[in-house]
């Protein structure tokens, strides 16, 4: 089966009913995306289908073709992303177990939201879990990232 | 600066032969065991565990030996070493220590690290500057006295001649470890104090970072588990008929712990593990529950508490008839649900090494575990592959997550066990049902407790009597509070379910029942809890100073009728924290957590930023215990599995925070744990605040909660 992931065109060969998260992890080798809970309810394993974000966990291998799959490995080549960046000026990780995947629901958000109030950003963020407790820099982070993102619109 | 004498046992240097050339300096120091109490510590032993190589080419490596698992010690262990090495922190190469047995125990929890370290990497940077300055003086024929080291350069200091680090390793290398060194005052701290952003984050933003799951081998099988779902029970009977028609099943086995199923990959070894239909044999535990242990626990006679510690006659006080508070607070069990399932990958190799890939908080125990594991497995004659049980290589990933449940090394004895069926590496990973029910959890506890008040309102007399499995008296200490009549009694109370250190361990819940009931006593009392506090805390200046700072920060005694406050204040594992919950009620959410205060005292502060991400942590952990966690047994097994009905606090649900640091010169303390122990306290007595009610049992549910 030919799926596209991160601009490139690749086969797996897998069956139709294999998760998207073990088809990247354990075929692809791409490890980014991580498994939480196997149910949806983490978050761990959030990648973007056609800039939505979905939980790969329970999304089958038969519902991504066609459809292009933005992985974290995918978002730069150099940490240079702005939502990226802005996790590292705040600081955002502290096991980073997750942050794939609220990286990429923050990216998700921003696409859609150029100046996100909190609302929003709950509304976005709420179902992805962090152990660690770094959600006041989840916020903070998205926030400066969206300034950074205005900003480079205006220039 | 002032001057140490090296304790050459201590530090060591090698020669360069070991690791290619330039200098090397291995050091030592101790670390604590797997149930830490606050203030505990161990033997250090003699044989190096971390490194600093510096090369000829001028990249200084820094060796950190403990466990990453979102804390810091990437950062923190660096900055202690390079610090007195007097290298530019831009030059330092960050790498984790493998562990060599014979190199000492490696153990990261207690929130040990930097208090461990603190004198030992000073030291050892201190060390090896000074045999680069002997090293330098001499190549520029100078005395020592003349020179100075300043990043990664001995200076001659009247002629400005420099000369780099590696140009002088190789000499510094043939040089013995110096009679005296000197270590900076703290005023002279250049690298100790900056927020220096953390060396591990730039791979954890990317997907480059390696976990235990992330290990990728050639040819490797993956396997998963199910355990019996009653504690101590056993199997019955299986019928994996189902299984084995799973394209890419491999095997299906019986181990000590449960049936393993391997396959191709990990959703197949899932979908076998589901497809298994099992007979279980209940065993002793068939009927136990939570509910049975917490009744057996309330009903305990104080009398057959063990005294820990006293002081003056409480029984006296307690029973001369005076205005008496009485309190039973009951706090569940709960896991610990780190975002990474416990996991741990094994290769027999065809040369008869044992290989291990796992995140661990302990990779000494996890030695200790392969080898008894592969020991058994000899004497039982089911090796085929092995060849010495002492040719085991640990090597430790990053952690996601750890809070003390990667002390234990269960996972490691099952990858050892599963992988010495097969000739390929095997990764084995738990499915979130198995990491919930098979922890080894935060104990169910009871704490009794009797006050007495004087005339005035004052505290006269305590008695506390924690009661629950595992309980140790080193656990607990003496109250802070100068209350003249006080008594400290515990009781320990067997049961099957198994425990284990929970992050902040005993201070978690003995701090919830200390702090609440001094609001429980200020409350029958009508005094201001701050008042009281700041009153009994007399010979407690530090403890004193975090109330005072968190209180003024969050605004006490706040404006009635809008906000109500709670206060609690807590030493552990080195460090004074007073944390202040704000309650807000809103049409919308009713009673709700708005905000809270931390205000902590360290001692001496190594990285603001670090201590910071450390208390927003422990807060959102202890938030997450005290309004949603509890994990029940009945019919002997654990009624929660997953996310869904074991949540956790999510964005939407998190406060304000503020943080305030309190630096001073004293002695660095813990910051992983110390920030947890407060807050379930203060958030039971913004609730008193709020209703006049006390919360007797955790966790709470604010919705619940009519004004």
């Amino acid at each position: 089966m030919q799926i596209r992931i991160n601009g490139s065109s690749i086969t797996v060969d897998a069956p139709e009913d294999m998760p998207l998260l073990w088809v990247l992890r354990d075929l692809l080798n791409l490890t980014g995306t991580k498994y939480g809970c196997g149910m949806g309810a983490c978050g761990s394993c959030t990648v973007l289908l056609d800039g939505e974000p979905v939980r790969s966990c329970i999304t089958v291998l038969a519902d991504v073709q066609d459809k292009e799959i933005l992985t974290i490995e995918g978002l730069s080549k150099d940490n240079s992303h702005p939502v990226q960046q802005s996790w590292l000026e705040l600081q955002v990780p502290q096991c980073g177990y997750c942050q794939s995947g609220q990286i990429l629901s923050a990216v998700a958000l921003l696409n859609e939201t150029s100046d996100p109030d909190d609302e929003e950003i709950n509304a976005a963020m709420s179902d992805v879990l962090c152990r660690c407790g770094t959600y006041p820099r989840i916020r903070k982070a998205i926030k400066h990232a969206a300034k950074t993102l205005r900003k480079g619109e205006e220039t | 600066m002032k001057s140490f004498h090296p304790d050459r046992r201590k530090f060591l240097k090698l020669s360069s032969a070991v690791m290619g050339s330039g200098l090397i300096l291995g050091m030592n120091w101790g670390c604590s065991a797997e149930d830490q109490n606050p203030g505990s510590s161990s033997a250090n032993s003699f044989s190096p565990n971390a490194w600093l190589v510096i090369d000829d080419k001028g990249s200084v490596t820094i060796f950190v030996a403990e466990s990453e698992m979102g804390q810091g010690p990437y950062t923190l262990m660096p900055m202690l070493l390079a610090e007195e090495l007097e290298v530019e922190w831009k030059d330092i190469v960050v790498k984790h220590a493998s562990l060599d047995p014979a190199y000492g125990y490696q153990a990261t929890g207690g929130s040990a690290s930097i208090r461990k370290g603190w004198s030992t990497l000073r030291e050892a940077g201190a060390i090896a500057r000074e045999i680069l300055l002997q090293a330098g003086a001499a190549s520029m024929q100078a005395a020592t006295a003349e020179c100075k080291a300043e990043q990664g350069k001995i200076i001659h200091i009247a002629s400005g001649r420099k000369i780099p680090y590696r140009e002088l390793v190789n000499a510094a290398a043939k040089l013995p470890i110096p009679e005296k060194a000197r270590l900076k005052e703290l005023h002279e701290f250049v690298i100790i104090g900056q927020s220096i952003p953390r060396t591990d984050i730039p791979e954890k933003i990317n997907g480059k970072a390696r976990f235990g799951m992330d290990i990728k081998l050639p040819d490797m099988l993956y396997a998963t588990i199910t355990h019996c779902p009653v504690f101590g029970g056993s199997i019955q009977h299986v019928d994996a008929s189902r299984t084995k028609k799973i394209k890419g099943v491999i095997d299906v086995f019986e181990i000590d712990e449960g049936i393993v199923v391997v396959a191709s990959d990990t959703w197949t070894a899932f979908k076998g593990k589901d497809a298994l239909e099992i007979t279980w044999n209940p065993g002793k535990n068939a009927t136990l529950s939570s509910s049975q242990i917490a009744d057996r626990l309330k009903n305990l006679p104080p009398e057959q508490g063990e005294i820990t510690w006293q002081e003056g006659d409480s029984g006296a006080i307690l029973s001369s008839g005076k205005t008496i508070v009485q309190a039973d607070y009951i706090q569940p069990l709960q896991a610990h649900i780190p975002l990474e399932t416990m996991n741990c990958t094994a290769h027999f190799r065809d040369d008869g090494k044992l290989q291990i890939w796992v995140p661990t908080q302990s990779p000494s125990k996890a030695y200790e575990t392969a080898k008894l594991t592969s020991q058994s497995i000899i004497k039982r004659g089911l090796n085929k592959l092995f060849g010495s049980d002492d040719d085991i290589e640990i090597q430790t990933t990053l952690l996601g997550g750890g809070f003390g449940r990667r002390l234990k090394q269960d996972f490691v004895s099952q990858a050892v066990q599963i992988a010495q069926r097969f000739k390929q590496p095997v990764q084995l990973v738990w499915t979130r049902e198995e990491d919930v029910q098979h922890d080894f959890y935060h104990p169910l506890t009871v704490h009794k407790m009797r006050g007495a008040l004087d005339k005035n309102g004052l505290p006269t007399a305590w008695e506390l009597l924690v009661s629950g499995s595992k309980i140790s008296a080193s656990g607990i200490s003496p109250p802070p509070y100068a209350i003249p009549n006080t008594r400290v009694m515990i009781k320990n109370v067997g049961e099957a379910i198994p425990r284990g250190p929970w992050r902040s361990v005993f201070a978690h819940y003995n701090a919830f029942a200390m702090e609440h009931f001094l609001d429980e006593m200020a409350h029958a009392g009508k005094q201001d809890p701050l008042d009281l506090r700041i009153r009994l805390l007399e010979k407690h200046p530090r403890l004193q100073k975090a109330l005072q700072a968190a209180a003024t920060s969050a605004g006490w005694p706040g404006k009635a009728g809008s906000s109500y406050l709670g206060i609690a204040a807590f030493s552990s594992f080195g460090s004074h924290v007073a944390e202040v919950v704000e309650l807000r009620r809103s049409e919308k959410q009713g009673l709700a957590v708005h905000k809270v205060t931390c205000a902590i005292d360290c001692g001496v502060v190594i990285n603001p930023d670090i201590v910071k991400q450390q208390m927003e942590g422990s807060i959102i952990y202890a938030l997450t215990a005290a309004l949603k966690s509890k994990i029940t047994v009945r019919n002997g097994q654990v009624e929660q599995s997953n996310f869904h009905n074991y949540p956790i606090l999510k964005i939407d649900e998190t406060p304000e925070m503020e943080v305030i640091i309190l630096s001073n010169e004293e002695e660095p303390g813990g910051i992983g744990e110390p920030g947890v122990p407060p807050l379930a306290p203060a958030l039971a007595n913004a609730v008193l605040a709020a209703t006049g009610k006390p919360v007797r049992e955790l966790p709470v549910n604010l919705s619940a909660i009519k004004l």
